[in-house]
């Protein structure tokens, strides 16, 4: 495997606040990363950190082995696009486009033309007077045609419709399989992307809490359904993620299950369901304190 | 020389880095109206509304000594003033909003400020050229006819036309440099910033009036603006410009954009 990030023992301090918190992994080449986690977990600055738009308190970065900052070599194969970015107060999504290709030499403006009616974005319109959605996806158009062989997409899509994140989704896909290159996506939006996604990364309060490929972890926890009493029993000496208790009846969300140990489940009665990428997610990082099972975090 | 040539080596792997210094310089130019155009554009309509007034006190003034004294008056004038200020203006435009923007296209400070460098000679350059040509009109045509000041005052615009040119050019380097070192300590530190810059600028220039009036220079200080005069201070702008730009260089190094 070849990364083209590697993140060592990083930290990022503002004032008392630790927005990264000694977080190691690396980003490994021509994969779709989903870096995910609740707002101010500190997905953007970890972005930030690895693009050299901040500057890291502790630890090591290295982006295409090298260090990130001013370094005009490294930041070259870099395309971030921002929920927030911000353009020239003039700019028409035209100016984008036109100079785009002057910063980023995979850039293709075939595909750009096509994005852009794909979206319906008014390319002569000024930046200020577009709506949320209309600014998203000049970000989005500029990520996806720039061919960057590192992209981050930081919630690229506010404001986008339904209709637009799918066409997000798949121009994404159908481009990734004839370009192959890295992308990270860091959203909330987990179940759209949860198929997207090859490798999963979850920071918590500036610590990475899940670094695990998306398979891995979409059987890694079950829901067990049934009779109150049945699923105490099962569950008795396991780490819960999760339970609900109705009257008599109880769900409960735990680890990976055996086989031997599904079908002891079924046996006794009980449901057994998959838990989503996204209600995993919930479960692991609603808890005040970011405990964690080991299982999900195994050291790979 | 070792480390360039590992540089060379790693470099080579990838596809060649664009010339991001160069892109910068041409992003700025883009979208030209409000940097370029529209400054032209007001410029036009202040010198219509100038002629109107000269034509004015031309046919109201009826002897040959009041039109003399009026047209005197008229050098003073500070009609082409708004220009200069406007600099500052398109500088602060400049690194606030495109800082953030060169940022994600993956372009480093260092590319970035020394490009947006450039391009302030360049657009310095342009409007010194641009005034200098309008203020060798204003000469040959008599003041456009009516004996009016515009691109000629007293404080500018005299002299052979490379010393109008070098003036022109310098006084648009120094808002432009300046409005950088300021939206370089606003991209840098926010309002806290701004806040501790005028507070500083307002001790220091506290205490230099202070310092001049308890050492009695008033005097002296009034000879040399005397001695070097408009065309001499506007050369020693270059000071403070040369100042601004190197400070704005260093402060924007350790910018983080911010959203």
């Amino acid at each position: 495997m070849n990364p083209v990030v590697e993140v060592e023992g990083l930290t990022k301090r503002f004032g008392q606040l630790t927005a990264v918190d000694n977080a190691t992994f690396s980003i490994e080449e021509n994969l779709i990363y989903g870096l995910l986690g609740r707002n101010g977990a500190g997905k953007t600055t970890m972005m930030q950190l690895i693009t050299g738009q901040d500057f890291l308190s502790e630890g090591s970065i290295r982006l295409f082995g090298e260090n990130p900052v001013e370094n005009a070599r490294a930041l070259a194969g870099v395309c971030f696009v921002k929920e927030s970015q911000k353009y020239p107060d003039d700019f028409k999504p035209k100016h984008v486009l036109k100079s785009a290709p002057w910063f980023f030499p995979n850039w293709d403006a075939e595909f750009a033309e096509r994005l852009v009616a794909d979206f319906r974005l008014p390319v002569g319109r000024r930046i200020k007077k577009l709506s949320r959605g209309q600014l998203s996806s000049i970000g989005v158009i500029v990520g996806l045609a720039s061919r960057a062989p590192l992209t981050f997409f930081d919630e690229p899509y506010l404001g986008l419709d339904a209709v637009a994140r799918q066409i997000f989704y798949d121009r994404l896909l159908e481009d990734y399989s004839e370009h192959p290159r890295t992308v990270v996506l860091s959203t909330h939006l987990i179940d759209e992307v949860s198929n997207l996604l090859e490798h999963v990364i979850v920071i918590d309060e500036g610590k990475i809490i899940m670094d695990d490929s998306a398979d891995a972890l979409r059987g890694s926890a079950t829901t067990v359904a049934g009779s109150r009493a049945a699923v105490d029993e099962f569950t008795a000496g396991r780490d819960i993620l999760h339970a609900d208790r109705l009257g008599g009846l109880s769900s409960v969300t735990v680890g990976r299950l055996s086989p031997a140990e599904r079908s002891a489940a079924t046996a006794a009665g009980l449901e057994l369901a998959p838990v989503s990428l996204q209600q995993l997610i919930v479960r692991v990082t609603t808890s005040t304190h970011g405990t964690t099972n080991p299982d999900w975090s195994e050291e790979s | 020389m070792t480390t360039l040539t590992v540089g060379e080596a790693a470099a080579s792997a990838r596809p060649a880095t664009p010339n991001r210094f160069l892109a910068i310089i041409r992003l700025h130019f883009v979208s030209p109206m409000t940097t370029i155009f529209l400054p032209w554009m007001i410029l036009g309509f202040i010198f219509l509304v100038n002629l109107a007034i000269w034509a004015i006190i031309f046919t109201s003034v009826p002897t040959e000594a009041d039109r003399a004294s009026a047209q005197e008056g008229l050098s003073w004038s500070g009609a082409s003033f708004y220009i200069f200020v406007y600099m500052t203006f398109v500088a602060i435009q400049a690194i606030n909003l495109t800082f953030p923007f060169a940022q994600g296209f993956g372009v480093t400070r260092r590319d970035f400020y020394l490009g947006t460098s450039v391009y302030f000679v360049l657009l310095s350059a342009m409007f010194g050229a641009g005034l200098t040509v309008l203020s060798l009109i204003e000469d040959a045509t008599g003041g456009w006819g009516l004996g009016g000041h515009m691109f000629t005052s007293v404080y500018f615009g005299v002299g052979e036309w490379y010393v109008r040119f070098v003036l022109y050019f310098a006084i648009f380097a120094f808002f432009l440099f300046l409005g950088a070192a300021f939206a370089a300590v606003y991209v840098r530190w926010r309002a806290n910033g701004m806040i501790a810059l005028w507070a500083a600028i307002t001790v220091l220039i506290v205490a230099a009036i202070a310092l001049i009036t308890f050492t009695d220079s008033w005097p002296a200080v009034g000879t040399w603006f005397a001695e070097t005069g408009a065309n001499g201070i506007i050369l020693w702008s270059l000071v403070p410009t040369a100042i601004a730009a190197i400070t704005g260089f260093f402060i924007i190094r350790r910018a983080t954009p911010r959203s």
